[in-house]
């Protein structure tokens, strides 16, 4: 089905009707996501997903249960209630817990859906696959691997306090991953773009982006371990914001000291020219105006001009503030990893990619990181492995490819060492929620390798 | 809920695919999340629909919750439409031959999670919490409980027809510890969640969490003033709750059949263990021999039938430290001429079956825990999940654990912080001089095995003992 927002709260009116609980919450999202797989040159997997999640909080007293169900069937919807209900009596009360939020006015938002995207057909996946297939093909590479996924969600979340919010969005995004073969060596490249509408995907150039770095990928050489300048392009510094996000930016986080945040606010902890920052609103950005408890998102200064500014909260942990108000990053209730910073930005700087690479006497260029996972939380010790175009650069040039790299470094420490930021960015799906990120590229000093592979 | 899937079947066959199945499925899900003496988390979800594979030209997938024959009817349509395109870039699809089975399966339980009270399973939750309470340092301390309850119902349009009833139950406890100085955390019986087994209430019961609270609570808070896990190559010994991972990370993944013929190369990465190496590549030493096993009692991975109506079975990975076998589908297994392992499995009714790992076991050596111990001169045992990562052909590794014990003229001299340890995966596994035996065996599950894209979550299981790795490279990283 495709809901409207008269369906939704169409549904939303009975059950409102019907419950018993002192506050009550609805929440549906609708998700139609279609995606089609390449590996080896051909296509392995072709998917159409349609789902609709309907979840329900009930509230006696400070005391909250939630159920959901995947049926729009009015009779599961009333089922769904009646269980978050009935775990709602069973609770115990929680005294933080401040009840649902209030309506709040909402400015007029963007909305980022665009219809081409939602009505993109899986033979204009396909025939966009087929172009960078035969593309590789003439370029001698006979293996090219990636996705097309287009969706478009829509969500609905209304309570009996008065909230009542429909939003609705759209996204597609292609990946291409290009293995170079020759004479027993394999040379690995990578590219993705992502936009609300489909039309600005220019596959072509995604897939000859990821060509032209596995032809340059071959007879990787080892390097030394220890510490390098790195010039990293986009893709791996989104992946070290992911990581501050995760580790740092939740208000919930610093609550519980597990945040490296956590004591340091109003400190100069990263470079002057560092700004990061979650906005929807952004030009750049996708995602929904408001988040899963109806609270309109605002603008949030987390970490501004290298000064530990702020976190994000939801409705929950900003209630265990004094004076605090949830800041509209609460995900879909209860969750142990709400709140989130889901739309993170980062302010560009003076620095084209060229001028990087130039201004590097010995360094290494990365494409991006895989695996990356927190060695100390709190610390903000982070390692990972380098992936899909690895580079020397001496002199300001690039001299050649590197045998992949795993690094274990401080990311405040790192944010410490920049000396450029790149006049652009762009930007990424997270594959989690309706997460988007954007990022420059980034160049840092004294960046710690520990590792190497064996390609 | 047959009548459905056999209409959809008809349905099928009128359209004469090469090949399609439906598999339906209701999911329940209980979680309860109790943390610092209040509970954050109460939710209770049910999730029914369906996913239809047709081979039509080429794949097609598509899947619904709407459970009537006109939604049966449009998602045969959308999967046939996808087929169809996928045929523009794709070559002609063979599966292998399997029997075709009309079954059913249920996991054998003693206690029907579901059927336990809301109010016993939380007050005794709040128990275990308020037992964690014991010093101020102590800034979170959770508990959970979680199960899950699958009905699902398979058809092929050759014929097989499978119904399936899986029961998964499991939980645990955790803290989080700061002096303001430094944090630690610590978990029981592992980390992200505790354990969790293919068995009823009576598995959560058996974890016995208010009996370790109190203790998992103290070494979180000693970790505090533990000293740093020292630098340089030494022996390790690998609890099971770690050695689960490292198993999982290091011979689980590399020996799926799709990563290894490049079908996830984009996203998870593809495998140094490739086919050219079956049979030929020494991958550990000759005590090491790891399984593929869904049908080990009680694992997270343990079922009737995969998503492809495949009877589990077990196949061996490594024998006698060789590289053996592979997790393959249908399609990979007729691509390269191995057996299908009964290994493809979807997250859910709306995501398309990916070989997955079911218990993926390191088989029991003759060692005792304390003869390892007492038979090691200097080394660090290590215990509990704390960070892992591996390069995509699986070959780097680098693993942290939430606690490790310094190991000096075979006695446990002391507690170390932020134990780290890396290696190349093929090396590591020469490395392994002794493996503890069965009694001291455990089949860990892992709830969180990420894979394909749209991402889908796996439950996974891994059975191990404790056992020995020499002349690793421990503590790493600048602290």
């Amino acid at each position: 089905m495709v809901g409207s927002r008269e369906t939704f709260e169409k549904i939303s009116e009975k059950v409102m009707d019907k419950a018993k609980a002192d506050e009550v919450e609805i929440r549906i999202i609708e998700s139609n996501t279609a995606l089609t797989r390449y590996a080896n040159s051909e296509i392995h997997q072709n998917i159409g997903q349609e789902d609709i999640d309907i979840s329900i909080r009930a509230v006696f007293d400070k005391k909250t249960g939630a159920a959901s169900t995947h049926s729009f069937r009015e009779d599961s919807i009333m089922d769904c209630l009646s269980k978050a209900e009935t775990i709602a009596k069973n609770q115990k009360s929680d005294p933080d817990f401040k009840g649902l939020p209030e309506p709040i006015e909402m400015k007029s938002a963007r909305e980022n859906y665009v219809k081409r995207t939602a009505d993109f057909s899986p033979d204009e996946r396909a025939e966009k696959v087929s172009d960078i297939i035969e593309m590789a093909k003439s370029e001698g590479v006979d293996r090219v691997y990636g996705a097309f996924q287009t969706e478009a969600q829509r969500l609905f979340v209304a309570n009996s306090k008065g909230v009542n919010r429909f939003s609705r969005f759209t996204s597609s995004n292609l990946t291409t991953t290009a293995i170079a073969d020759w004479d027993n060596d394999q040379g690995f490249g990578w590219s993705e773009s992502c936009s609300a509408d489909v039309r600005d995907i220019d596959h072509m150039e995604v897939g000859r982006t990821a060509v032209k770095k596995g032809l340059n990928n071959m007879e990787t050489k080892k390097i030394d371990l220890g510490e390098y300048d790195v010039v990293l392009e986009p893709l791996a510094v989104k992946s070290i914001l992911q990581y501050m996000d995760m580790m740092g930016f939740s208000g919930k986080k610093v609550q519980e000291d597990r945040s490296f945040m956590a004591g340091k606010f109003g400190d100069k902890i990263m470079d002057e020219r560092v700004n990061i920052y979650d906005d929807v609103s952004d030009p750049d950005m996708i995602g929904y105006p408001f988040d899963y408890e109806g609270v309109p998102k605002q603008r949030v200064d987390i970490i501004d001009n290298g000064v530990a500014n702020d976190v994000v909260y939801d409705s929950y942990t900003a209630g265990r503030e004094e004076g605090k108000e949830s800041t509209g990053h609460a995900l879909p209730m209860p969750s142990p990893m709400s709140p989130l910073a889901m739309n993170l930005l980062m302010d560009t700087g003076d620095y084209s990619y060229q001028e990087m690479i130039e201004e590097t006497d010995k360094g290494i260029l990365i494409t991006r990181f895989n695996y990356c996972r927190p060695v100390h939380p709190v610390k903000g010790i982070l390692t990972g492995l380098t992936r899909d175009g690895t580079w020397l650069i001496e002199d300001g040039e690039i001299k050649h490819p590197l045998n992949n790299l795993r690094f274990t470094q401080n990311l405040i420490d790192a944010f410490n060492n920049i000396e450029g930021i790149g006049k652009e960015r762009k930007l990424f799906a997270m594959g989690y929620y309706p997460a988007f990120f954007t990022a420059p590229a980034l160049k840092i000093s004294d960046f710690n390798f520990t590792g190497t592979t064996e390609f | 809920m047959w009548d459905l899937v056999e209409f959809g079947v008809d349905e099928l066959e009128k359209k004469d695919v090469q090949y399609g199945d439906i598999r339906l499925s209701k999911i329940s899900t209980e979680v309860i999340n109790v943390k610092n003496g209040t509970v954050e988390a109460i939710k209770s979800s049910e999730s029914e629909g369906y996913g239809i594979r047709v081979i039509d030209g080429g794949w097609g997938f598509a899947s619904s919750a709407d459970l009537s024959e006109e939604g049966i009817e449009n998602t045969i349509k959308r999967a046939r439409k996808i087929a169809r395109a996928s045929a523009k870039a794709s070559r002609p699809i063979e599966l292998k031959d399997v029997e075709v089975f009309q079954d059913s399966y249920i996991t054998p339980h003693k206690k029907d999670p579901f059927e336990i009270g809301l109010e016993k399973k939380l007050d005794y939750l709040m128990d275990v919490n308020e037992r964690m309470d014991i010093d101020d340092r102590i800034k979170v301390r959770k508990c959970n409980f979680n199960a899950w309850k699958t009905k699902k119902f398979y058809a092929s349009t050759e014929g097989a027809k499978i119904e399936q009833d899986l029961i998964k139950t499991g939980g645990g406890l955790d803290v989080n510890v700061s002096d303001g100085e430094d944090t630690q955390k610590r978990s029981y019986p592992n980390s992200f969640g505790g354990d969790f087994n293919s068995r009823g209430y009576e598995f959560f019961e058996g974890l016995d969490l208010l009996d370790h609270a109190e203790e998992t609570a103290q070494e979180g808070v000693d970790l505090l003033d533990a000293e740093q896990c020292p630098e340089g190559k030494m022996d390790i010994i690998l609890n099971t709750n770690q050695l689960a991972l490292q198993v999982h990370e290091s011979c689980g993944h590399p020996t799926e059949l799709d990563r290894a013929l490049g079908t996830e190369a984009s996203y998870a990465g593809t495998s140094f263990m490739t086919p050219d190496m079956l049979g030929e590549l020494e991958y550990g030493s000759d005590i090491v021999n790891i399984v593929s096993d869904p049908t080990a009692e009680g694992g997270l991975g343990t079922y009737g039938y995969d998503d492809e109506g495949v009877k589990a079975r077990k196949i061996d990975l490594i024998k006698d430290g060789m590289f053996v076998g592979y997790q393959a589908s249908r399609e990979g297994a007729s691509k390269v001429g191995v057996d299908v392992s009964g290994s493809m499995r979807a997250d859910g009714w709306k995501n398309l079956p990916l070989v997955r790992m079911t218990n993926i076991n390191l088989e029991p050596g003759d060692w005792s825990k304390d003869e390892i111990i007492e038979e090691t001169e200097k080394g660090i045992i290590f215990d509990g999940i704390k960070s892992w990562s591996i390069d995509d052909k699986r070959l780097n590794f680098q693993f942290g654990t939430e606690a490790g014990y310094l190991v000096e003229n075979g006695e446990i001299t002391g507690l170390i912080k932020n134990p780290t340890y890396t290696g190349i995966t093929y090396e590591f596994w020469r490395n392994c001089d002794a493996i503890a035996g069965e009694e001291e065996w455990n089949l860990h599950g892992v709830p969180n095995c990420g894979k394909g894209e749209p991402p889908q979550t796996m439950q996974v299981g891994h059975g191990c003992a404790p056992s020995r790795f020499k002349d690793i490279r421990v503590g790493v990283g600048k602290w």
